[in-house]
């Protein structure tokens, strides 16, 4: 029994990690620009593809199409803030909310008809490899994923807190017209800030290729997790959507394990829920 | 000057309506009345979403909730009791009302965004339970309506025409109740909410109370139209009856027609509709995406250029228009 917990709590913990990095872009973007990304789990399916037709055409590992999948990402947030949402930013919600609405309907639906509906997947050497300890299992593929998301979750957080333009970002997410009073240009911290997040969904894309399939949808898994660990983490809050993704994969792995394969979702929607009900500021308490 | 322009105004309505009630005389073909239905019954839906999502820009995703608790309601009544789903339609319409008091309780804690994330996870969450549960609902495989042929207390047709009489009858309630609002203080209330909420409450406005009233309104309608749909492809299964794509479309065509406007959502749903239809004739149904890569060019187009939507488009040259020609009285 317990060990099937701790197993449980393992399995949580792992995909935990890549929550967290759609999660944090989600967060950071709602921080720096205001805006929630609606589009943020379809960058996940690109970064995916990407890893997909690499891996298929050249035999590129997806560990290593990650430093293709994520300066793409990256240079596509800074179009997409540059063309698309930089025309939204206002006191008016609708355009903002349905402008990256229509963003995912659209790269999900392009996807759907490029490259069907079809589950991709790609096998590795590593694939079916795992760790045992004692009568843990611990799946190689998702291990190094976990080990990466989180040394890319510190290196952002280094780059926001000792890095110049770092500052200037946190700067224009706590206080925007001081922060623009000290010279600081608020499109160009928009920007490395979409760059950032996208870039973080497609690592978190590349990263996954090698134990999950790829399919158009499959974004939305990702978008929905990220979504609750962001309220749960407190909006805007780049650790507390840290801590909250591992909870939410845990609380996922657990409510698979113990109430059935199909009911990881609502135990998901059911933190959410009760989040809002009783604690709507996050667990991080701070009033928005 | 007022006196006949309201005539004018209640002329063409007249027209129009005479028009769509002599339409299924005239089209037989049952491609083309099948799209009339449609377009009938999105426009309904859309109507129900605009009261809240336009008037009040309370932006919901998760419409689908009280179409799915609709068109469930009144088929567990028919199968399980043998209700008619015409008693189980206005039966399923209290049930939406009576969901849609805890659901808001929760999601209107929430603003922006995340009031638009909390009602996609209501829905999505109620799709799962009924997913679930096998025992009360039939499960992922759903279940067929049983045929009665022409039997219209059951609120089957052995004519598409009468459906599309249904449709029309619902669209036409769907827009007196919103003219009836938009001119009441009520209305005043929701357009006060939408554009500023803070405001709004400031000067005396009970903004929970008004969010809660219109949201029991518009789940109502939705249900209606839920308990419709299944009667009318004689299927029901939580895939199909709380399908995130009619949660998309009832904001989708509002906001593509004009958003809090009376005629916006009927005008985006016979531009997306109509548009979804061409390009069905002309591909097929066969690539997957291409009706909703299309819709989200529209809705784009719409939201970077015009966000008060086809009727924005219309009231500009009509005040051009106007402008130019001097007046005559």
């Amino acid at each position: 029994m317990l060990e099937t917990v701790a197993q449980a709590v393992i399995n949580g913990l792992l995909i935990g990690g890549i929550y967290a990095l759609v999660s944090i872009g989600v967060t950071l973007i709602f921080g720096v620009v205001k805006i929630v990304n609606f589009a943020q789990g379809e960058f996940v399916m690109i970064g995916m593809y990407i890893s997909f037709f690499l891996a298929n055409q050249f035999g590129i590992d997806p560990l290593v199409s990650l430093i293709v999948s994520m300066p793409v990402l990256f240079v596509a947030g800074v179009l997409i803030q540059h063309f698309l949402i930089r025309r939204v930013l206002g006191p008016n919600d609708m355009p903002q909310i349905f402008l990256t609405f229509a963003l995912s309907l659209l790269l999900l639906n392009l996807a759907l008809m490029l490259f069907s509906a079809n589950y991709r997947t790609v096998h590795t050497s590593y694939s079916d490899e795992a760790l045992h300890f004692g009568g843990l299992y611990i799946p190689v593929a998702k291990l190094i994923a976990f080990v990466v998301a989180m040394l890319l979750s510190a290196a952002l957080w280094v780059f926001l807190h000792t890095t110049d333009l770092g500052k200037a970002m946190r700067a224009a997410s706590q206080k925007p017209e001081v922060a623009q009073l000290m010279g600081i240009n608020p499109n160009r911290v928009f920007c490395v800030a979409l760059g950032v997040a996208l870039a973080l969904a497609g690592a978190a894309g590349s990263l996954l290729m090698p134990f999950y399939s790829a399919y158009p949808f499959v974004g939305q898994v990702f978008v929905l997790m990220a979504f609750v660990a962001v309220v749960l983490g407190s909006l805007g809050n780049v650790i507390g959507a840290l801590v909250a993704s591992l909870m939410m994969g845990v609380a996922e792995s657990l409510g698979i394990q113990f109430v059935g394969a199909d009911s990881g979702l609502i135990v998901v929607f059911a933190m959410l829920l009760l989040t809002l009900a009783f604690k709507p500021t996050g667990l991080g308490g701070k009033a928005r | 000057m007022t006196q006949a322009l309201r005539t004018r105004g209640w002329l063409w309505i007249a027209a129009g309506t005479a028009v769509l009630i002599a339409l299924p005389l005239v089209v037989k073909s049952s491609f083309a009345i099948d799209i009339f239905i449609r377009i009938l019954l999105f426009a309904f839906i859309g109507v129900a979403w605009n009261l809240m999502g336009g008037y009040a820009k309370q932006l919901s995703l998760g419409h689908a909730a009280y179409f799915g608790l609709g068109a469930y309601t009144s088929t567990i009544l028919q199968i399980d009791f043998g209700i008619s789903p015409w008693i189980g339609m206005v039966a399923g319409g209290i049930v939406a009302m009576l969901a849609s008091l805890p659901i808001g309780a929760l999601c209107f804690r929430l603003k922006g965004p995340y009031f638009t994330i909390a009602t996609i996870a209501t829905a999505q969450a109620l799709m799962l339970i009924f997913l679930k549960f096998r025992d009360f609902a039939w499960g992922a495989e759903g279940t067929t309506i049983p045929n009665l042929g022409n039997a219209p207390l059951m609120m089957q047709f052995e004519a598409k025409a009468a459906y599309y009489y249904v449709a029309l009858g619902l669209l036409a309630l769907g827009l007196a109740i919103t003219y009836k609002i938009e001119k009441s203080w009520m209305g005043y209330y929701l357009v006060a909410i939408g554009e500023d909420e803070d405001a709004a409450e400031a000067i005396g406005v009970n903004a929970p109370k008004i969010k809660r009233d219109i949201y029991l309104i518009s789940s109502f309608l939705t249900a209606l139209a839920g308990t419709f749909y299944t009667q009318y492809i004689y299927f029901i299964d939580p895939a199909t009856a709380f399908n995130f794509n009619i949660s998309i479309e009832a904001a989708l065509v509002s906001i593509v027609g004009g958003i809090g406007t009376l005629w916006g959502p009927v005008i985006g749903t016979v531009l997306l509709e109509t548009t979804s239809a061409l390009l069905q004739s002309w591909l097929g149904s066969s690539v997957g995406g291409i009706q909703l890569t299309v819709y989200s060019l529209i809705l784009m187009a719409v939201i970077l250029w015009r966000p008060t939507g086809l009727m924005g488009v219309a009231t500009e040259a009509y005040a051009r228009y106007v402008s130019r020609t001097p007046a005559r009285a």
